[in-house]
C-alpha cells in the first residue's frame, strides 16, 4: 500500500488525521484515551515492529507527549504516534499486551519522567539507584543544582 | 510471571534433582559479562528459575547532557554511547539533523560514510564473534580476531585521528577528506582479512564441538523476533529478510548492489553463522563503494558552529548497526541546543525484556553464550 | 561453509608470520610509513604563542569545558587534561592557526622526591592543567588548514550600484543588507571581543551583532547608543578599525561590522526608534556650551544632556554636522542619514544655534561667563598649501573648500580637465565628486589624481581607490608636484617629478625625488588635498598663550579632554583623529570629564 493509501485508511477507520512527512514517514497525534486501540489497529494493518517509546516534556504548555515509533516491515513505512498527557496528572495506558518490550520502555519513562502506565506491574526503578528527587529528565530538574546539593563539589575546587 | 514456563513447574524440575535454591549475581563483576551489567538470578542447582535485570551501572545521563550542549558539541558525546560500534550513532544523529534541515549531503560524503560504517561493522562483528568464542572457552578465536581488528583500527586512526571514538561525521558530511594512500592500504587489509576467514571456519564454524554447544540456545521464531523488537543479524538469523540498508536506505546504499543474507534456524548457531555471512557481505560492500567513490566536496557549508540553529521540528532516523537497529529521535525547538534527544539502543529488547522469556529454564553455563549471540551490549540501553 | 583439501594446512601460513604483541608505542610499528601514531592523530596540544591572540573561541566550543582562557582577553589558553576528550574541535575552530595537536599522547606526572616514599600522599597538584606551548611541535598530528576550518570565512558581499550607473548621480550607491544577508553575516561572528578593545569608543560590538542575529533590532540600537550616539553615520563612513583586527580576518574576510550597524539602524521602525530615544533626564541645573556641531560636539552634547545639563551648540555653517556634512560627499553619506541621527540627538532637548561663528558673533570669553563649561571641537577645516605662486589664482583650490561648497549647494566651477594633488580619502572624495559633475556637464570625465605615495602605500581606503578607478578617474601614484603653471590669471597645468620614497628609514616624512623624470599635465584647475589644519583664530591671544600645546603644536588635553584651563575642554579632530569615531569617543570622555569637574566644584 502506498503511503497516501495508508493515511486514508487510517483516517477512514479510526478518524485520526495523520500527515505524511519526510520520504517514508507518517505522523499522527492521538488523544490519550484512544491510544491503545489506535496502536492495536496499526498492528493489524502491518505495523509490526515497535521501535521506541519515548516522551518529551513541554513544560511551557504543561503537557508531556508520549511518542511511539512503529515501523512496518511489509509496507516499509514508519509512523510516529504522539499522545499528549497533562503534566499535572501524567497517566497513560500500557501497550504491554501488544508488544512485550513495551513494559521495559514504560518502566523507563516512569522513572525518568514520572508518567505512570495503567496496567503495567513493573513501575519501579530501572536505571537509577536510591533516587529520591524528582524524575530527572523533566525540564525543571537542574543538574548543576543537584550536584551541588548532593556532592558539594564546588566547595572543594580551588 | 512473565516466562512461558510457569514458575511452579520450574520449581518441580529443580526439586526433582534435589537442589538447593540460591540467588546468584551474574555480573557486573564477571568475565562472562559484557560491560557493567548484571542479572540477579534465582537458581536451583544449575537451572535458572527467575531473572531480574540490574541495569544502570553504565548510566551516564546522555539524554539530559545532550540538552545542555550545542548541536556541534554533542558530537563528542555521541560515539561514547556504544564502545564497540560508534559510527552508526554518529550517522544516526547527523542524519536526523539533516532530515529536519531538509539538506542532502554531497555524494562523496555519502560514500565515505558508507565505507566507515561498513568498516565499523566489521570491527564490531569481529569483536562479537570473538566474544562468542571466548564465552565458550575458545579464547584463541578471541585473540586472533582482536589482532585482525588492529588493521581496521589503524586505518581509522589514519583517516579520523583516533582509533575508537572517531568523531568523524558532522551534520552535513564528514570532517576530513580521505588522505592519499588510504584506499590502497584498505585494500591490503581487506585481502588479509578475507584470507583469514578460512581459519575461522576451521576453528569455529565447522568445529563440531562449537556446533553442538551453540545449537538450541535461545530459540526464536520469526514472529517472536518481530514482536519482541529484535533487529539486525539476530532477526535475519530466523529467516526474516529485513535490513534497514535495503528498506529505509541512507548514505550510499541505494547505489550499491547486494543481497541480504538470511540464515534460517533462529538459535545461537544460526546467529553465529549469520554473523559470518554479514562479515563477508561487508567486505564486498566496501569494495563496491571504493570502486564507485566519486570526486567532489565532502561536506556542506553549515556556517559558524557556535551559531548553528536547527529549525523547529522532529525527526526519527534509523541506522543498521552490527547489533541491530539504532535510532535517534531528535526534537528541536528552533534553538541553539536540542530540546530532546532519545536514543534507541538495539540491546534493550534483548537484554531487558527477552531475558524473562528465554532465561528461566536455561542452565547458568549458557547465559553468557546467549548474551553474546544476541549481541547484547549494555552501554546502549544504559546510555 | 566451504571445505577444501587444503584447509587443514591453512594455518601453516602463520608459521612465518611475526607474532602480534602489544609493543611500546614508539617502537617499530610502521603502518603509516613512520613509527608511532598516525600522521593525523589527536594527541597533546601545541600552541604557537606568537600567533595566538587569545580570542577564546576554543573555550567556547569545547564540549567538556576543559579550556579556560584566564581573563579571556589576550591570554593563551590553559587546558585541563582531566576533562579533555581529545575531540579536536578547538583546533578546527581556531581563528589564528596557532592551536594544533601532535602525535604525542604519553604524559607522566612525577611526584617530587620528598613525597615518593610516602604511601598515602595527597597530591593536590594542578598537574592536569597544562598551558600548551611549542613542546610537542616536532611531532605534528591533527591540523586544520583553511579549507577544513569550521569558521565561516567568506563574507556576504554587499550589493552596490555598478560604476556606469552610480556616476550619473550623487545617490548613495551601497544598497544595504537584506534580512537573510544580515543574519548570515551576523552568524559569522565568534564573539571574541578583539574588536571591542580596538574601537576608540569601545562599542559593545559582539553584543549588538548578537542582537542583530536574534532579530532584536531595538536591543541592538540600544546597545549602540551606550557608546555612540551617531550609529547611522558610523554605519556608513566609519574607518572600521574593528574590521581590520577582526579575528576572522586572520584566515578569511572580516565580519562586516559596519554594514551590520547600518542594517540595524536603517531597519528599525521609526516609532520604536523614537520610543528608545525617550529618556528620563534628571535636570541638575548645570549648563555647557559646545563649539562646533561635528561628530565630537554632537556626542558630547548627547552625553551631557543625558547627565542632566542644559546644552547649547554653536555652529558657524548654516547646517549642522561639521565635517560629516561638508567633508563627505553625498554618495557616501546621504544627508537624510545625517539629519535623522542629528534629529534624534536634538530631540532630547538640546539647543543649537546655526550661523553663529564663535569669535565673530560671540566671543569665547562671553561663553565662559554664560556657561559653566565649554567644549571646543571645531575640527580641521583649513587646507594646507604647497606654497606655489599660482595658489593666489581662483582656479587653484583647496579640496575641503570645494567639498563644502558642493555640499551647501553653492555654485562651483567645473572645468573639463582637473588635476588633484594628494592620495588620501579627501583627494579621492573630491576626484569622484568632480567626475560626477563633469559627466553631468560635459558627458565625460577628465580628472587625474597624483599622489606622492606609491600604490601600496596609498593612505586612502582600498575601496575608494578601486571605486574611483572604476568611475574613470586616472590615478597616478608616486608623483610629487614641482610647480603649477599659469598664464596670466589662468591655470594651464602642472609639473610633476617622480617620487622615489616618501618616508626615510626612521619613518619620518622626507620625500626623495628624481628630478630627471618629469611630466607636465594640462589642466584648467588644480585642486590641492595634501592635509588639513585647524582654525583656532576664535581663541583670543591671551587664552591661546595660556593653553599648553603638544609637540605637534596642537592643544594638549588629558584623558578627560580637559585643557590647562579647567573650564575649557577640547576634542575631536582638533586634538586627535582625524576620524569620526575618535571624535565621538572624545566627546563622550569630555562629557564625563565636564560632569566630574562640575560636580567636584560644588
Amino acid at each position: 500500500m502506498t503511503r497516501n493509501a495508508l493515511v486514508e485508511r487510517i483516517e477512514a477507520e479510526t478518524g485520526i488525521e495523520s500527515r505524511p512527512r519526510y520520504s517514508n514517514q507518517i505522523e499522527a497525534s492521538v488523544p490519550r484515551e484512544r491510544i491503545i486501540s489506535f496502536l492495536s489497529f496499526l498492528k493489524t494493518i502491518g505495523f509490526e515492529h515497535l521501535s521506541n517509546i519515548t516522551a518529551i516534556d513541554w513544560i511551557q504548555d504543561s503537557t508531556m507527549e508520549v511518542v511511539y515509533n512503529v515501523w512496518s516491515y511489509s509496507e516499509r513505512i514508519h509512523i510516529t504516534v504522539k499522545s499528549p498527557v497533562p503534566r499535572g496528572n501524567p497517566v497513560s495506558f500500557t501497550c504491554m499486551g501488544l508488544w512485550p518490550q513495551g513494559r521495559v520502555y514504560e518502566q523507563e519513562l516512569h522513572e525518568m519522567f514520572g508518567i505512570s502506565f495503567q496496567g503495567n506491574p513493573t513501575q519501579g526503578p530501572l536505571f537509577l539507584h536510591n533516587w529520591k528527587d524528582i524524575p530527572p529528565l523533566r525540564k525543571d530538574f537542574d543538574t548543576e543544582e543537584y550536584s551541588r546539593r548532593a556532592y558539594g563539589y564546588l566547595e572543594e575546587e580551588q | 510471571m512473565l516466562s512461558s514456563i510457569p514458575y511452579t513447574e520450574l520449581r518441580e524440575l529443580a526439586r526433582k534433582d534435589d537442589c538447593i535454591q540460591y540467588e546468584l549475581f551474574f555480573g557486573p563483576n564477571f568475565p562472562g559479562m559484557h560491560g557493567n551489567f548484571g542479572y540477579i538470578l534465582d537458581v536451583a542447582g544449575s537451572t535458572i528459575l527467575r531473572v531480574r535485570p540490574n541495569p544502570g551501572l553504565l548510566h551516564r545521563g546522555f539524554e539530559k547532557l545532550m540538552e545542555q550542549k550545542l548541536w556541534f558539541q554533542n558530537l563528542s558525546l555521541i560515539p561514547r554511547i556504544c564502545v564497540v560500534d560508534p559510527d552508526p550513532n554518529e550517522v544516526a544523529y547527523c542524519g536526523a539533523i539533516e532530515k529536519i534541515l531538509g539538506a542532502e549531503i554531497p555524494e562523496r560524503a555519502k560514500f565515505i560514510r558508507t565505507i566507515t560504517l561498513e568498516m565499523s561493522r566489521m570491527t564490531s562483528l569481529l569483536m562479537g564473534m570473538g566474544a562468542l568464542g571466548g564465552m565458550m572457552g575458545l579464547y584463541t578465536v578471541m585473540y586472533r580476531m582482536m589482532d585482525d581488528r588492529e588493521g581496521l583500527l589503524s586505518l581509522f586512526e589514519w583517516l579520523t585521528g583516533a582509533r575508537i571514538y572517531h568523531i568523524y561525521n558532522l551534520p552535513g558530511g564528514v570532517r576530513r577528506d580521505i588522505p592519499d594512500g588510504w584506499t590502497e592500504k584498505l585494500e591490503d587489509v581487506l585481502k588479509q582479512l578475507e584470507s583469514n576467514i578460512v581459519e575461522w571456519d576451521r576453528l569455529m564454524f565447522e568445529n563440531p564441538v562449537v556446533q553442538k554447544r551453540l545449537s538450541g540456545i535461545g530459540p526464536l521464531t520469526q514472529e517472536q523476533a518481530v514482536n519482541w523488537g529484535i533487529g539486525g543479524p539476530s532477526l535475519r538469523a530466523t529467516g526474516f529478510k529485513a535490513d534497514t540498508r535495503k528498506d529505509d536506505p541512507y548514505a550510499a546504499y541505494p547505489y550499491l548492489d547486494f543481497e541480504v543474507p538470511a540464515v534460517g534456524g533462529g538459535d545461537a548457531l544460526a546467529r553465529a553463522v549469520q554473523v559470518r555471512e554479514e562479515y563477508i557481505l561487508a567486505i564486498s560492500l566496501i569494495r563496491q563503494a571504493l570502486k564507485k567513490l566519486p570526486e567532489g566536496p565532502f561536506k556542506l557549508d553549515t556556517g559558524n558552529p557556535l551559531k548553528f540553529i536547527v529549525p523547529k521540528g522532529d525527526a526519527y532516523n534509523r541506522v543498521e548497526s552490527s547489533k541491530g537497529e539504532y535510532a535517534y529521535h531528535v526534537v528541536s525547538n528552533g534553538d541553539l541546543k536540542p530540546y530532546r534527544v532519545s536514543v534507541r539502543g538495539p540491546s534493550l529488547p534483548g537484554g531487558l525484556a527477552l531475558c524473562h522469556e528465554h532465561l528461566p529454564g536455561m542452565l547458568i553455563d549458557d547465559v553468557a553464550i546467549w548474551m553474546a549471540s544476541l549481541a547484547i551490549c549494555p552501554p546502549d540501553f544504559d546510555r | 561453509m566451504r571445505k577444501n583439501f587444503f584447509s587443514p594446512y591453512a594455518t601453516w601460513k602463520n608459521f612465518f608470520k611475526k607474532p602480534t604483541t602489544t609493543r611500546y608505542p614508539k617502537e617499530d610499528i610502521t603502518f603509516f610509513d613512520k613509527p608511532g601514531a598516525s600522521p593525523t592523530y589527536r594527541g597533546m596540544h601545541t600552541n604557537d604563542h606568537e600567533l595566538c591572540i587569545g580570542c577564546g573561541t576554543c573555550e567556547d566550543i569545547c564540549p567538556t569545558s576543559a579550556i579556560t582562557s584566564p581573563g579571556k582577553k589576550g591570554v593563551v589558553p590553559v587546558i585541563d587534561y582531566g576533562r579533555c576528550c581529545f575531540c579536536g574541535f578547538c583546533v578546527d575552530v581556531c581563528t589564528s592557526r596557532s592551536l594544533s595537536m601532535s602525535r604525542d599522547y604519553i604524559y607522566t606526572i612525577e611526584s617530587p622526591p620528598e613525597l615518593q616514599a610516602d604511601d598515602e600522599v595527597d597530591m593536590k597538584y594542578n598537574s592536569f592543567l597544562i598551558k600548551p606551548d611549542s613542546t610537542h611541535e616536532e611531532n605534528p598530528g591533527h591540523q586544520t588548514p583553511d579549507e577544513d576550518s569550521w569558521l565561516d570565512l567568506i563574507r556576504t558581499p554587499m550589493e552596490e550600484i555598478p560604476a556606469e550607473e552610480r556616476i550619473k548621480s550623487f545617490r548613495e550607491f551601497v544598497k544595504g543588507f537584506t534580512r537573510e544577508q544580515a543574519f548570515k553575516e551576523a552568524s559569522r561572528c565568534v564573539e571574541c571581543g578583539v574588536c571591542e578593545e580596538t574601537c576608540p569608543a569601545k562599542m559593545e560590538i559582539p553584543k549588538y551583532i548578537r542582537a542583530v542575529w536574534e532579530d532584536d533590532l531595538e536591543k541592538a540600537v540600544d546597545i549602540m547608543y551606550n557608546t555612540n550616539p551617531l550609529p547611522g553615520i558610523c554605519g556608513r563612513i566609519c574607518t572600521h578599525k574593528c574590521e581590520t583586527v577582526c579575528s576572522i580576518s586572520l584566515r578569511g574576510e572580516p565580519v562586516a561590522i559596519r554594514w551590520l550597524k547600518r542594517y540595524a539602524v536603517d531597519m528599525l521602525e521609526d516609532d520604536k526608534y523614537r520610543e528608545l530615544m525617550k529618556k528620563e533626564i534628571p535636570e541638575n541645573g548645570g549648563t555647557a556650551a559646545i563649539v562646533g556641531s561635528g561628530p565630537s560636539g554632537l556626542s558630547a552634547a548627547y552625553y551631557l544632556r543625558l547627565a542632566g545639563y542644559k546644552v547649547t551648540i554653536f555652529e558657524a555653517l548654516p547646517q549642522a554636522g561639521g565635517m560629516m556634512r561638508v567633508g563627505v560627499p553625498k554618495y557616501r553619506l546621504p544627508h537624510e542619514a545625517i539629519d535623522r541621527d542629528i534629529d534624534y540627538i536634538l530631540s532630547l532637548g538640546i539647543e543649537i544655534k546655526l550661523n553663529t561663528r564663535v569669535g565673530k558673533d560671540i566671543t569665547l570669553e562671553k561663553l565662559h561667563d554664560q556657561y559653566d563649561a565649554v567644549y571646543i571641537s571645531t575640527g580641521l577645516h583649513l587646507g594646507r598649501k604647497l606654497g606655489f605662486e599660482a595658489e593666489k589664482l581662483p582656479f587653484v583650490a583647496q579640496a575641503i573648500d570645494l567639498l563644502r561648497k558642493v555640499t551647501l549647494g553653492e555654485a562651483v566651477e567645473v572645468p573639463e580637465k582637473v588635476i588633484v594633488i594628494g592620495g588620501g580619502n579627501v583627494a579621492m572624495d573630491i576626484s569622484r565628486t568632480m567626475a560626477r559633475l563633469q559627466l553631468e556637464k560635459y558627458g565625460k570625465v577628465g580628472v587625474t589624481t597624483l599622489s606622492l605615495e606609491s600604490e601600496e602605500e596609498l593612505p586612502c581606503d582600498l575601496e575608494e581607490f578601486i571605486e574611483s578607478r572604476e568611475e574613470g578617474v586616472t590615478v597616478m601614484p608616486s608623483y610629487g608636484p614641482k610647480d603649477i603653471l599659469m598664464e596670466g590669471d589662468k591655470v594651464t597645468g602642472a609639473e610633476f617629478i617622480r617620487c622615489l620614497s616618501v618616508f626615510d628609514s626612521q619613518g619620518r616624512f622626507s620625500p626623495k625625488f628624481d628630478e630627471q623624470e618629469k611630466i607636465t599635465l594640462q589642466a584648467d584647475m588644480v585642486i590641492e588635498s595634501i592635509g588639513q589644519a585647524s582654525d583656532v583664530s576664535f581663541i583670543p591671544e591671551d587664552l591661546l598663550e595660556k593653553l599648553e600645546k603638544t609637540e605637534r603644536r596642537t592643544i594638549k588635553v588629558d584623558e578627560n579632554q580637559q585643557t590647562s584651563l579647567p573650564w575649557l575642554f577640547a576634542g575631536g579632530d582638533l586634538t586627535s583623529g582625524p576620524d569620526a569615531i575618535t571624535g565621538i569617543a572624545d566627546g563622550h570622555r569630555a562629557a564625563k570629564g565636564i560632569d566630574e569637574f562640575l560636580r567636584s566644584r560644588k
